[in-house]
C-alpha cells in the first residue's frame, strides 16, 4: 500500500481583494470584498515507502498549499488524504510524530541556545527513546560533522550549520517521512553536495520516504528518482526524471567557431538559433539529425576551428515547461 | 506526557539566562519602581502615620508587593503575535504537542526565571532596606501563595485572549497596552484600592482585574476575614474558569482558520 495517498484534492482560499489607493483601502477595511482562488485543483498521487520525490512548479503553482495539507496543517476543501493510512488533519499530533519538516528558509532551532538543546528537547517532544536518540545523534553529528559546532548558540552558525542542525533536528525521531522545503537555498556548492549525500544516506540506509519542493533542479536531479510538476493547482508531470529528459530533452546545443563567417548555412533538423559573426549556435533534433553527422558535415565542408556540444539541461527543459514552450498533455495541445 | 512540557519550561529558562544585561537591568528596574512608588506615598503621607485609616507601613507593603507580584507576573506578550506573523505557528503545529500547553509552559518558563533570578534578590532587599512586613500569619501565608498561583492563572488567562486576537489582528500592540493600563490601574498593582472611589470599587468587583493583584496582597496583610478567604480564592477560581473558557472558544476558532486560510 501507498505511504502517502492524495485523491481529487482541491483546496479553495478565500482571498480578501484589496482595492487601489487610498480611498480604496478605507473601502476595504469597511466592506472587504473576497474572492475565491483555487489553489489546488484536483491532485491525485500516490507515493511508496522509501520513495524520493521532487515536487517542483513555478511559485505559486500550490507547492506549498500540497505539502501543508499532506503534513496536516491544513484542511483540505475536498478530496482525500492518507499518510501511512491516517488522514493528517484528523490526527494531526500522530501523524507529526511520524514526519520530520525540514524548512530552508525558517528555523525550528532555538536561537539562543546551544544546538544540543534543541536536540535534547526534541528527545522529550517526540519521546525518542535514549538508545535510539544516542544512536542518531553519533550517526548525524558524524556525517553532517555537527559535533564541531554542537555546543554553540544557534545565532553564531553559519547558514551552512544551520540548515545541517536543522535536517538532523528533523530527523532525530526517525521519521517515516520527511518534507524538505529548499533545503539547500542559499548554500555553497559544497554544502549542497553534502547535504544531498547526506539526504540520499539516510534514504538508503533507513528507508525513509521524502518529498522536496525545490527550485533548484540539481537538488531534484542528485537526489530522486521521480518528479512531479504541479502548475496552476493541477499535476502536468508525474513521471521519472529520466523520462522527462529523454521526452523533451532530445536535442542538443551545438556551438560552433568557423575559421571565417559563413552566410545561409541549413541543415536539415537543425536550428541556427544563435549568429555572432565567426560563431554560430545550432539547436539540433536528434529525431531528424544525429550530432555525428552534422560534425561531419560540418568539418568537411568548412573550416571549422572548434566546436562544443551541450546535453540540455534539465532547467532548460523545467523552465520550457513553465513557460508553456513544452506541452506535457498531448491531448490539449 | 507532561514531561516535555517541564523540558520546554526549562529550556526557556535557561534562553533567559542567556541575556545577562536585560536580567540585571530588570533586577534593577524593579528596585527602583519600589523606590520611587514609596517615595511618592511619603509624599502623601507627610510624615502622618494614617491616612484615610490606613497604616503607612501597610502601604509601602502592599507597594512593595505588589512592584514584586507584578516583576513575576510579567509575561511574554508578543510570543504568539511574532509565531503568528511570522509563520512559525506551523512549526509548532507539526509537532506532536498541544500548542496552548506549550505556550503555557513557554510562559511558566519565564515564570521560573523571574521568580528565582529577579523576585527572590529583589524581595530580600526589600526585606531589609524598604521595611517590607511579613505576612499577617503563617496561615495568610499559605493562603497567600496559593492566591498569588490563581492570581497568576487569571492574569495569564486575560493575557491568552489578547495574544488571541492576533491571528485576526496581526498586531496586538494597541490592545496589549490598553489591557496592561487596564490591569495596572483596576487590578490595585499600582494604587491600593482602598483609596479608589467606592464606585469604582464596586466597578473592579465585578471585573476580574481584583483578582490579579489586590486579592492576594490583601490576603497577605490579613485584611481579608478569615471567614472570606475561601470566598475570595473561589472568586479567582471563577475568572479563572471563565476566561479560560473565552480563550479557548478563541484559540478553536483561530486554530480553524489556520488550518481553513493557513493562516
Amino acid at each position: 500500500m501507498a505511504f502517502i495517498k492524495s485523491e481529487n484534492l482541491v483546496k479553495e482560499y478565500k482571498i480578501n481583494v484589496k482595492k487601489k489607493g487610498l480611498l480604496g483601502a478605507i473601502n476595504s477595511l469597511l466592506i472587504p470584498e473576497y474572492k475565491i482562488k483555487k489553489a489546488v485543483d484536483n491532485i491525485s498521487f500516490s507515493i511508496e515507502k522509501g520513495e524520493m520525490v521532487g515536487f517542483i512548479g513555478p511559485n505559486g503553482a500550490g507547492k506549498s498549499t500540497t505539502v501543508k495539507m499532506l503534513t496536516g496543517i491544513l484542511v483540505p476543501s475536498s478530496g482525500e488524504i492518507s499518510i501511512g493510512g491516517l488522514s493528517p488533519y484528523k490526527n494531526r499530533k500522530a501523524v507529526a510524530s511520524k514526519i520530520g519538516v525540514v524548512f530552508g528558509q525558517r528555523t525550528q532551532l532555538w536561537w539562543d541556545l546551544p544546538v544540543i538543546d534543541t536536540f535534547d528537547l526534541l528527545k522529550f517532544i517526540y519521546k525518542i527513546p535514549d538508545k535510539e536518540y544516542k544512536k542518531n545523534l553519533d550517526m548525524f553529528s558524524e556525517l553532517l560533522e555537527i559535533h564541531k559546532f554542537m555546543n554553540q548558540p544557534v545565532r553564531q552558525l553559519s547558514l551552512g550549520q544551520r540548515m545541517r542542525a536543522d535536517i538532523a533536528a528533523s530527523m532525530l525521531h526517525n521519521p517515516e517521512m520527511v518534507f524538505f522545503d529548499e533545503p539547500t537555498i542559499g548554500l555553497d556548492v559544497v554544502a549542497k553536495e553534502r547535504i544531498r549525500e547526506f539526504i540520499k544516506y539516510i534514504n538508503a540506509e533507513k528507508g525513509t520516504t521524502m518529498l522536496f519542493t525545490t527550485h533548484d533542479m540539481q537538488d531534484i536531479e542528485k537526489t530522486c528518482n521521480r518528479m512531479i510538476i504541479i502548475d496552476n493547482g493541477t499535476i502536468i508531470y508525474d513521471g521519472s526524471i529520466h523520462e522527462i529528459k529523454h521526452r523533451f530533452g532530445n536535442y542538443r546545443i551545438v556551438e560552433v567557431e568557423f575559421q571565417k563567417e559563413y552566410k545561409n548555412l541549413s541543415f536539415a533538423g537543425v536550428k541556427l538559433i544563435n549568429s555572432d559573426g565567426n560563431r554560430k549556435k545550432f539547436k539540433v533534433d536528434q529525431t531528424l539529425m544525429q550530432v555525428t553527422n552534422l560534425i561531419n558535415e560540418l568539418t568537411q565542408k568548412y573550416e571549422v576551428q572548434d566546436i562544443t556540444i551541450q546535453e540540455p539541461e534539465i532547467e532548460q527543459i523545467i523552465r520550457d515547461i513553465y513557460q508553456g514552450g513544452i506541452c506535457l498533455d498531448k491531448n490539449v495541445c | 506526557m507532561i514531561r516535555m512540557y517541564v523540558e520546554i519550561a526549562k529550556k526557556v529558562f535557561q534562553n533567559n539566562i542567556v541575556y545577562r544585561l536585560d536580567y540585571f537591568a530588570g533586577l534593577i528596574n524593579a528596585l527602583i519602581v519600589i523606590l520611587v512608588n514609596i517615595s511618592i506615598w511619603k509624599a502623601i503621607y507627610e510624615e502622618e502615620e494614617v491616612l484615610g485609616g490606613i497604616q503607612f507601613r501597610y502601604v509601602i507593603t502592599y507597594l512593595i508587593l505588589g512592584v514584586l507580584l507584578q516583576t513575576i507576573f510579567m509575561m511574554d506578550e508578543y510570543l504568539i503575535e511574532g509565531k503568528v506573523n511570522s509563520g512559525l505557528v506551523s512549526m509548532d503545529l507539526l509537532k506532536p504537542m498541544n500548542f496552548k500547553a506549550y505556550i503555557l509552559s513557554h510562559n511558566i518558563g519565564v515564570l521560573m526565571f523571574r521568580l528565582i533570578m529577579q523576585f527572590t534578590p529583589a524581595l530580600i532587599v526589600s526585606m531589609f532596606a524598604f521595611g517590607l512586613l511579613p505576612p499577617f500569619s503563617l496561615l495568610y501565608m499559605f493562603y497567600f501563595i496559593v492566591s498569588v498561583v490563581l492570581g497568576y492563572l487569571v492574569l495569564y488567562n486575560l493575557n491568552f485572549i489578547i495574544w488571541m486576537t492576533s491571528f485576526w489582528f496581526y498586531k496586538t500592540f494597541s490592545l496589549v497596552t490598553i489591557k496592561d493600563a487596564a490591569v495596572t490601574i483596576l487590578s490595585g498593582a499600582l494604587i491600593p484600592i482602598w483609596f479608589l472611589p467606592e464606585k469604582l470599587v464596586n466597578f473592579i468587583e465585578l471585573t476580574p482585574f481584583g483578582s490579579i493583584y489586590y486579592i492576594p496582597i490583601s490576603i497577605y496583610l490579613g485584611q481579608v476575614p478569615p471567614n472570606d478567604i475561601i470566598l475570595s480564592l473561589i472568586k479567582q477560581a471563577f475568572w479563572i474558569v471563565t476566561l479560560f473558557l473565552l480563550g479557548h472558544i478563541l484559540w478553536k476558532s483561530a486554530a480553524k482558520k489556520l488550518v481553513v486560510q493557513g493562516g
